[in-house]
């Protein structure tokens, strides 16, 4: 019952902001629905907690604490988001920016909220039946649908930029999405002659990890070939990631937020889900080996643009590309410290970045500008908590201790030494370390000195206790997890190590 | 039932079927005009949908008739036609000009054909001598090619359009590869796949329709504002 409560909620918020005049009542919508998302996720949880693995439907929607905490976590970033969209978008509505974009899209301010107000839920619909599909048919259904509800908040501001950003997102998101889908296709068919059924059943992950040893190998593994492509173009890992910069630089702040954490999350999970199905069936070496190439590549191709970033949008995304290829490379390394880290890691990450970029949109709002070189450093005097928080998120985003990613990270290392992988933990470290000086630099450039001609900034209540609300939760996350979610996180990398 | 389907009769009918698709897929990637590239694909998807159609009479696999209505009445009538409104909306006057002149194109379709057939080879079990085994073995060749050819039209034209066209099909080649193999993938995911595939070319057609009127052209060559 709880499955079915999780997709419904968002999915009728969405469709009432369609009959909804005032931007107050848009706004009080979408707090209330993703505020009873975080308390249902909350519940679903505890129940998984409890009784283990809560299915429905004959198991046509399943959740184990692998989906709980993919659930958790897009319904904690959906909620954080809303609350910082509010300040955002009237920041934006006030500097004129909407009705400029207005004139770009032929309609009234008020409609371009609507758009996003009314997209949004759809998104994070489609992010909930990612987690809670058993089907992995419909699992693919359900990331495609992500791309589809997300396109036109990359084209949101009508500039011929976004334009440009939105059909480079649906081009390479779309093929490479038709590859994961021929992967599945494939995994079917491998299932095929194991299972001997052409039943919706046939494709339950729940069956077939169950059976996934009796499968026809060869085809299961050209299907995960293909999985790893499709899914990782989705999660944006090289050299499929050319999409994201560009998308994560149009998009406003809230929705590129989103498409950071939450989508990232969802593309993961798709491939954690078949990495189970390909290690019963061909041994874990097989994808191992491709996952850690994958994932050192992303973090070696980040490494450079994060060097030499002009803009500081884009610095955000390479830094999404490299925080992927870091999980994919945990999940290569593999074991059950290999594991832990990837989803420590992800819980991590998915309380990090937003902070992230809610300081860089209040940065991008106040200077009007995403360029290093139009602004002049300065800004810890004109807007004293965003400049401090930019600073705080930028070393614990780095992995530095006492951060959260520190341990993360430093767990993925130990499985990596502890796989014997010695020479690419050095790859892993001194890519690191080239992340965080590329960091340091250009964000102390951005937030310390004097700038005297810049003006203090206003910043309004719902922007301000967005960051700081937010970057209390990531210090604390640094000494303390709540016991119920590092629970919830071994029942995930259970799942993994041991199968379903 | 008045007399059983000879199932060899019907692997005949798809295999040649399949042959057609394939052929036409080949005669896209020579086609200059856009609105002649639509038609090919609704005369494809048709002819996929037959076939699925064909698969579900001589196997009694009833749910296959849906997917192959389904097929029938979006790809070869819906899809088509709202892209040739597009068409007409933005008014194309110029032509695809495609990177690779078209001779050229053809021969590494015929390639990529040829790959279609290895990558086909090391899915085949001699040892599983049915009728299914052996149906697969074709038919996956063509599907893979038929992604492969969809795959490098998308590379090979710079119109957004023609760009949405070699999605469609390289779409088309894996609906091929599901009901070949499987039967079909299980009802409901077909639908929803469906539904993915209407949605996707809408979001794509508009954005079409927007560059078109952005940038007074569909070349996507022209989107070059976004740089490191």
């Amino acid at each position: 019952m709880i499955l079915l409560v999780l997709l419904i909620v968002p999915l009728a918020a969405s469709p009432l902001a369609f009959f909804l005049r005032r931007r107050r009542m848009l706004e009080v919508v979408n707090l209330a629905a993703f505020a009873i998302l975080v308390g249902l996720a909350a519940v679903l949880v505890d129940q998984v907690l409890r009784g283990g693995p809560v299915s429905m439907w004959d198991g046509f929607f399943y959740a184990d604490a692998l989906s709980a905490l993919v659930v958790l976590l897009s319904a904690f970033v959906s909620f954080v988001c809303s609350i910082y969209a509010v300040g955002y978008f009237r920041h934006e509505e006030r500097s004129r920016v909407l009705q400029e974009a207005e004139k770009v899209g032929g309609r009234f301010a008020v409609d371009k909220l609507r758009e996003y107000y009314a997209l949004m839920p759809l998104l994070v619909f489609a992010m909930m039946l990612v987690a809670l599909a058993n089907n992995l048919g419909i699992l693919w259904v359900a990331v495609e649908g992500t791309t589809l509800a997300s396109v036109f908040l990359v084209m949101f501001y009508g500039r011929e930029t976004s334009l440009e950003a939105a059909w480079k997102y649906a081009i390479i998101g779309s093929v490479g999405l038709s590859l994961a889908l021929f992967g599945t296709i494939l995994t079917y068919y491998s299932a095929y002659g194991a299972l001997g059924t052409d039943a919706l059943a046939g494709l339950n992950w729940s069956v077939l990890a169950k059976n996934a040893a009796q499968f026809d190998k060869p085809t299961m593994r050209l299907a995960f070939i293909l999985i790893l492509l499709g899914y990782g173009t989705k999660a944006g890992i090289a050299p499929m990631h050319t999409w994201k910069p560009e998308a994560y630089s149009e998009a406003p702040i809230p929705g590129a937020a989103m498409l950071a954490t939450g989508v990232l999350n969802c593309a993961l999970y798709g491939l954690v889900r078949f990495y189970i199905l390909s290690s019963k069936c061909l041994g874990p070496q097989f994808g191992a080996r491709l996952l850690i190439l994958f994932g050192l590549l992303s973090m070696g191709v980040a490494v450079p643009f994060i060097l030499v970033q002009k803009n500081f949008r884009r610095l955000l995304a390479y830094s999404s590309i490299d925080h992927s290829g870091i999980m994919v490379l945990a999940l290569g390394f593999g074991g059950p410290l290999g594991i832990l880290g990837m989803f420590l890691h992800m819980t991590f990450h998915s309380v990090t970045k937003p902070l992230l970029f809610f300081c860089a949109g209040n940065v991008q709002q106040h200077l009007n500008t995403d360029l290093f070189r139009k602004a002049k450093g300065g800004l810890i005097h004109s807007m004293p908590l965003t400049g401090a928080a930019f600073l705080m998120v930028t070393l614990a985003v780095t992995g530095s201790p006492p951060f959260s990613f520190f341990q993360s990270e430093f767990t993925i290392l130990r499985a990596g030494f502890s796989g014997g992988h010695f020479v690419l933990a050095v790859f892993f470290v001194s890519f690191l370390m080239l992340v965080f000086s590329g960091f340091l630099v250009h964000i102390t450039g951005l937030v310390l000195g004097e700038n005297p001609g810049l003006p203090r900034a206003g910043v309004c209540g719902w922007k301000k206790y967005s960051v700081a609300g937010l970057a209390v939760v990531v210090v604390v996350m640094g000494f303390w997890i709540p016991a119920p979610l590092f629970r919830l996180i071994q029942g995930a990398v259970g799942i993994v190590v041991g199968g379903g | 039932m008045p007399f059983a389907p000879n199932p060899e009769l019907g692997n005949r009918i798809i295999t040649l079927m399949a042959a057609l698709v394939l052929v036409l897929q080949i005669a896209a990637v020579g086609q200059r005009r856009i609105v002649s590239s639509i038609r090919i694909f609704a005369v494809q998807s048709f002819l996929l949908g037959s076939i699925a159609a064909v698969i579900a009479y001589f196997n009694q696999a009833s749910h296959i008739y849906i997917a192959a209505l389904l097929t029938v009445f979006l790809k070869a009538g819906l899809l088509p036609r709202l892209l040739e409104r597009l068409v007409e909306r933005i008014g194309i006057r110029r032509e695809i000009d495609p990177l690779i002149n078209v001779p050229l194109s053809i021969l590494i379709a015929g390639c990529l054909t040829l790959l279609g057939y290895v990558v086909a080879e090391s899915f085949y079990h001699p040892e599983e001598t049915s009728a299914r085994a052996a149906l697969g073995h074709n038919t996956l060749a063509v599907a893979i090619a038929l992604f492969l050819i969809g795959f490098f039209t998308m590379v090979n034209r710079r119109k957004a359009l023609t760009q949405v066209l070699g999605l469609l099909s390289l779409e088309n080649g894996l609906f091929l590869a599901a009901i070949s193999l499987t039967y079909g993938m299980p009802l409901v995911v077909e639908i929803g796949i469906f539904f993915d595939v209407l949605v996707a070319v809408m979001v794509l057609g508009i954005l079409v329709f927007r560059i078109g009127e952005t940038f007074d052209s569909m070349d996507v060559s022209k989107l070059r504002k976004l740089r490191e």
